[in-house]
């Protein structure tokens, strides 16, 4: 056990700078480390046969220069970022991965890891993209067949006590997790857009346990803190695809905007609505990860089965709770972030923004290329959207 | 291109300066605006408020503050067409569309990631058939059927109209269509807004009257020019600057009055 004397932010940065570090050290006491793809696997599950679910992210800094021969450039390039550093090695700690069918890209890319990447296990679950109950009832047997699989890896038996109990531990961390976003309702913050992000990565690369006692640290630190983020003129709010770097939000902090809220999966996706402990724990799973989980991967409509075409009902039913954060975290405008190729946040564009432009929301899309020289231009248009706000 | 204007307390232009960037933004920056000084008969502590903008606003060492361009170009447009709604600026890095109400800006489209729909574009085409890009325009006018350019990018374009020159085809008919290229690509980009008018165009390509003629039959509306189209955002930052300091003036705030120019920073000794 290395010492862990950084407590709080503090040791959020540690994780953030070096952040399988900690879980190297977790395999050598002979944890087993799973990594994870996207916020679709199950992770409550791998909590529950003690082992420890580490998301796999990219890397804005790195060249893509090994996954460009088995992945198309024209394509997510978050996804070929992650696969990249998958080849190169970078992820080679892992035990073995559970990847699903969040979006087409990454089910090829699942594929593709599972074909050149040697790991002890692997299971891919074809998440469905509807949210009705026979969805529902279908992802719920893929569950069934991902304890099997998971059962035998381990040789231990997953049983729903253990399994209620994990979801327990995770809905604690969701908890927390929403306790740290209603810091950032103040005016200023009590936490920074920047922070939040490297809190929220740490938390996907530690044992859902320790992530808690971070979170509990952190809370602690910020109804103190003497250091509290600047006030700025505007307040954003940040939506769209997958941000794994601090780089972007660094962007719009530096102008005059405090970041105070998201809809982004490394952010409050995964946490704002927690598991529903059912008697069978998969059917509050399923339900969880099909209906709660609102990323645009899922296709949703105002009500299933309508047949006549009701264009502004069926925007309030998908989007209102967008406009329900923008009003409770009292934010001035909207950034639309789709990453260059992510086809599933793209298409929502436009209606996200007739919508918004409905309720009177202010709102910029953003496309930009997954490095970090793509950020430079990005700078002026965010500072320009900051001027209209003002 | 650099570009300084300095206006009275009757929002009138004093002066104007238009230059070459080149590569050493902060030592550019110091002698444009001394150029633009001794052009209007001034002195440093005359400026009351230096508003820098465009690409290189951070490296302007004497200016009060940072303005963008986007917001810079709606205010100076606004002002030489109150009527203005809708801004189209096509410049040698990028292309933008603005929205203007109430004389400010309302939203924005840009292209800054490549060449295409930018006046480089006209530059480097320019280049391969062998003439000026000044005088694009006037040749373009001439043509009796434009031939159709497909390709988007730059090199692709280029490879184009090499290809065009050597079936034969007539000069005025290729830069013609070039024109529409470029204009189909900027309106494209620009719908996003709902175009409104009036409509007015700035930015060096306004100069071109071909493109100015292709953006017309794209859009449906006329397209008003400025007497000078390289100076609205420069115009807009003065007229930027001057509101900053009236209001801070007239709220009693301390404003710091007279720039001082700072050692230039120069990496060649």
């Amino acid at each position: 056990m290395t010492e862990k004397t950084k407590k709080g932010l503090a040791r959020v940065e540690e994780i953030y700078e070096d952040r399988s570090k900690r879980a190297i050290e977790l395999k050598e006491q002979g944890k087993k480390i799973i990594g994870y793809l996207c916020i679709y696997p199950v992770i409550e599950m791998l909590t529950a046969l003690d082992m420890v679910p580490f998301r796999i992210f990219g890397d804005i800094k790195e060249p893509i220069t090994k996954a460009d021969a088995c992945l198309p450039t024209v394509v997510c390039p978050f996804l070929r970022s992650s696969l990249d550093l998958g080849l190169k090695g970078r992820y080679n700690f892992l035990e073995g991965t559970v990847m699903s069918h969040a979006c087409e890209v990454c089910e090829k890319t699942a594929h593709i890891w599972k074909t050149y990447i040697e790991q002890k296990y692997t299971f891919f679950i074809d998440v469905p993209h509807t949210v009705h109950e026979a969805a529902q009832e279908h992802l719920k047997g893929l569950l069934e067949d991902f304890r099997k699989t998971l059962e035998a890896f381990t040789g231990k038996d997953l049983s729903n006590d253990k399994l209620t109990k994990a979801i327990k531990l995770h809905n604690e961390q969701r908890k927390l997790v929403r306790e740290i976003y209603e810091l950032r309702k103040p005016n200023p913050p009590l936490i920074s857009g920047v922070e939040t992000i490297k809190l929220i990565k740490s938390l996907m690369s530690v044992p859902v346990e320790e992530g808690n006692d971070i979170l509990k640290d952190v809370l602690a630190e910020l109804k103190n803190r003497k250091n509290a983020p600047q006030k700025k003129s505007i307040r954003l709010l940040l939506w769209g695809s997958i941000i794994d770097d601090a780089s972007l939000i660094e962007i719009i902090e530096n102008a005059d905007a405090n970041l105070v809220m998201d809809d982004t999966c490394v952010g409050t996706r995964p946490y704002f609505d927690d598991v529903k402990l059912t008697a069978d724990p998969l059917e509050g799973l399923a339900y969880h990860y099909l209906v709660d989980i609102k990323c645009p991967r899922t296709f949703r409509e105002s009500e299933y089965g309508e047949t006549s075409k009701n264009y502004m009902k069926d925007l309030s039913s998908r989007f209102s709770y967008l406009s329900d954060y923008a009003r409770d975290w009292k934010v001035d405008g909207i950034i639309l972030h789709s990453l260059r190729f992510c086809d599933i946040h793209g298409y929502e564009v436009p209606a996200i923004r007739d919508f918004l432009d409905s309720k009177g929301i202010k709102s910029i899309y953003l496309e930009p290329d997954y490095t970090e020289s793509a950020l430079g231009p990005l700078r002026t248009r965010i500072e320009a959207f900051i001027e209209t706000l003002g | 291109m650099t570009k300084s204007v300095i206006i009275d307390e009757e929002e009138g232009i004093c002066s104007t300066v238009t230059g070459p960037t080149g590569a050493e933004h902060r030592h550019l920056a110091n002698s444009v605006i001394e150029q633009a000084i001794r052009d209007a008969d001034l002195s440093l502590d005359q400026i009351g408020y230096c508003v820098a903008t465009g690409y290189g606003r951070m490296n302007v060492p004497f200016a009060d503050s940072q303005i963008t361009e986007l917001t810079c170009h709606a205010r100076g447009v606004a002002k030489l067409f109150p009527n203005a709604r809708t801004a189209i600026d096509i410049g040698g890095q990028d292309a933008k569309g603005l929205k203007i109400q109430d004389g400010r800006l309302k939203d924005f489209v840009m292209n800054d990631k490549c060449a295409a729909g930018t006046g480089r574009f006209l530059e480097v085409l320019a280049e391969t058939i062998g003439l000026n890009v000044k005088d694009l325009g006037d040749i373009s006018l001439k043509s009796k059927k434009r031939i159709r350019i497909s390709s988007i990018c730059t090199i692709f374009a280029e490879q184009e109209i090499r290809a065009q020159i050597s079936e034969g085809a007539a000069i005025e008919d290729i830069i013609a269509g070039l024109h529409e290229s470029i204009a189909g690509r900027v309106v494209r980009m620009i719908k996003r807004l709902k175009i409104e008018p009036d409509v007015v165009i700035t930015g060096g390509v306004a100069k071109n009257s071909g493109v100015i003629k292709a953006l017309r039959e794209h859009i449906g509306y006329d397209i008003f020019v400025p007497e000078n189209p390289l100076l609205s955002g420069a115009y807009g930052a003065a007229l930027l600057g001057r509101e900053i300091y009236n209001k801070e003036t007239s709220e009693k705030r301390d404003i710091r009055r007279g720039i001082s120019l700072k050692e230039g920073v120069t990496f060649f000794k």
